[in-house]
């Protein structure tokens, strides 16, 4: 399988060629073109229950498209998110990776998608009460509405709530104020996350809240 | 006319670098800077030809109903253009006799021998997630389009399926039909795709990466009602 993510950061959209045999799976509405002898099925999300889970609580699609090639040779697949933005592809080797409700893009069969509690340190840092749990082995793609920034961290590190797109399990969300009762309410911080442990964590450089409200009082 | 598209695919802008007493025709609204001596006429037509009949067709397009019509000066002269939206443009060079379909409102401009006539691709058209109505650039000459997204090119011998919704332009050597994506109309439906575009022919289809109406819902849903 090639795989390529262009046009980024603003406009990313992922270009695969899929070889005979060969299977992705995509959130729904992902495909933007595709050959027309690739096999698309619709599926539950990981079965009816964990389907409604992901969706109602991770920001997902009820369903999932399986793209399948089977013919005998390399077919062409385009897969993009609703938003404009930043997407990431990330190899798993039987590890797994925490996702913001509604990041998650496509993956290769052999991973395995949940959904799980998240923490309330997550929910008033505007994560989300739930978060998506991406597991095994496989190529993963996720993105968010601006630009993406890893970070590798070791001890503590602090991010604008509504910011953190992706982390590494043994890491913990903590909410706190930015400063002190003044400056956190002065300087437009406001709250942070606080991320404790140590492994990999992705940012998004805006944010759709962030959007909406500044759009917001503009409307009349 | 030399045209580069610069700061793409977020923010895309055209240079178009213009010999002494050359024309560029642009929608109107789309210049962003240009030399000083560049001469401006604004009329609703293209030179030569049409009149208020096509302007109202071109509106129909979703395009603006006047036209700017740019002429360098005696040293030659450059111009930007741009458009309201964030997103990529690209250019083409149309040989005479040829026929390229545009979705309604991505035209920036063109040189001065192509035609803008209106374009329509059926009832097809009311579900494709496009514009009712298309334009039909012909002639000879470059034009300048843009899109929603990052723009990529798809050479087509055979079938190609692309998303309603995602279709910038493509040669009139192409057909397309609305389909279900896959062998289930049930799965295309369920799987979010509803409808797709199914290209037959041989020719290009170029896409736009982002849909435009699809990100206007869920911003739209986010926003306080008026």
């Amino acid at each position: 399988m090639q795989t390529e993510v262009k046009g980024a950061p603003a406009f990313a959209y992922i270009e695969t060629v899929l070889e005979p045999g060969e299977t992705l799976v995509a959130e729904s509405d992902a495909m933007t073109s595709m050959a027309a002898d690739l096999d698309v099925k619709a599926e539950f999300n990981g079965g009816f229950v964990s389907g409604l889970c992901k969706k109602f609580l991770g920001g997902e699609s009820l369903f999932v498209n399986r793209f399948t090639n089977n013919t005998n040779g390399p077919r062409s697949l385009t897969l993009t998110q609703g938003t404009p933005g930043d997407i990431r592809e990330v190899d798993l080797d039987g590890g797994s990776i925490y996702l913001q409700p509604g990041a998650y893009i496509a993956s290769t069969p052999g991973l395995k998608l949940g959904v799980g509690y998240a923490g309330i340190g997550s929910f008033i840092g505007r994560e989300g009460l739930f978060r998506l749990q991406v597991s095994g082995t496989g190529r993963l793609w996720f993105g968010a509405y601006g630009a993406l920034l890893d970070k590798e961290i070791q001890g503590e590190y602090i991010v604008d709530t509504s910011h953190l797109v992706a982390y590494e399990p043994g890491m913990s969300l903590h909410v706190q104020m930015a400063g002190g009762i003044i400056s956190s309410v002065f300087s437009g911080e406001g709250l942070v996350t606080r991320v404790e442990g140590t492994g990999r964590i992705v940012i998004q450089s805006r944010s759709m809240s962030g959007l909406v409200s500044w759009l917001n009082p503009k409307l009349r | 006319m030399n045209t580069t598209i610069e700061c793409g695919p977020g923010c895309s802008t055209a240079h178009v670098a213009m010999a002494p007493g050359e024309t560029c025709t642009s929608e109107a609204g789309a210049m962003i800077a240009m030399s000083g001596d560049m001469g401006i006429e604004t009329t609703t037509k293209k030179r030569g030809g049409g009149g208020v009949l096509k302007a109202m067709k071109r509106m129909l397009a979703g395009e603006s109903f006047f036209l700017n019509h740019f002429t360098a000066g005696q040293q030659g002269g450059e111009l930007y253009l741009a458009t309201t939206m964030p997103g990529d443009m690209m250019t083409y060079q149309l040989q005479a006799g040829e026929s390229l379909i545009v979705q309604g409102g991505s035209y920036v401009a063109c040189e001065e021998g192509v035609e803008i006539d209106l374009s329509w691709q059926g009832f097809k058209s009311f579900l494709s997630g496009e514009r009712v109505f298309w334009l039909n650039l012909n002639g000879e000459g470059q034009v300048i389009l843009s899109s929603f997204g990052a723009i990529y090119p798809i050479e087509i011998d055979g079938e190609h399926i692309v998303d309603t919704g995602h279709i910038v332009a493509f040669n009139e050597t192409l057909d397309f039909t609305l389909t279900k994506a896959g062998k289930s109309w049930a799965s295309s439906f369920l799987g979010g795709e509803g409808l797709v575009c199914k290209f037959r022919g041989r020719g290009t289809v170029w896409c736009q990466s982002h849909n435009a109406v699809g990100f206007g819902r869920t911003l739209g849903a986010k926003l306080r009602p008026r």
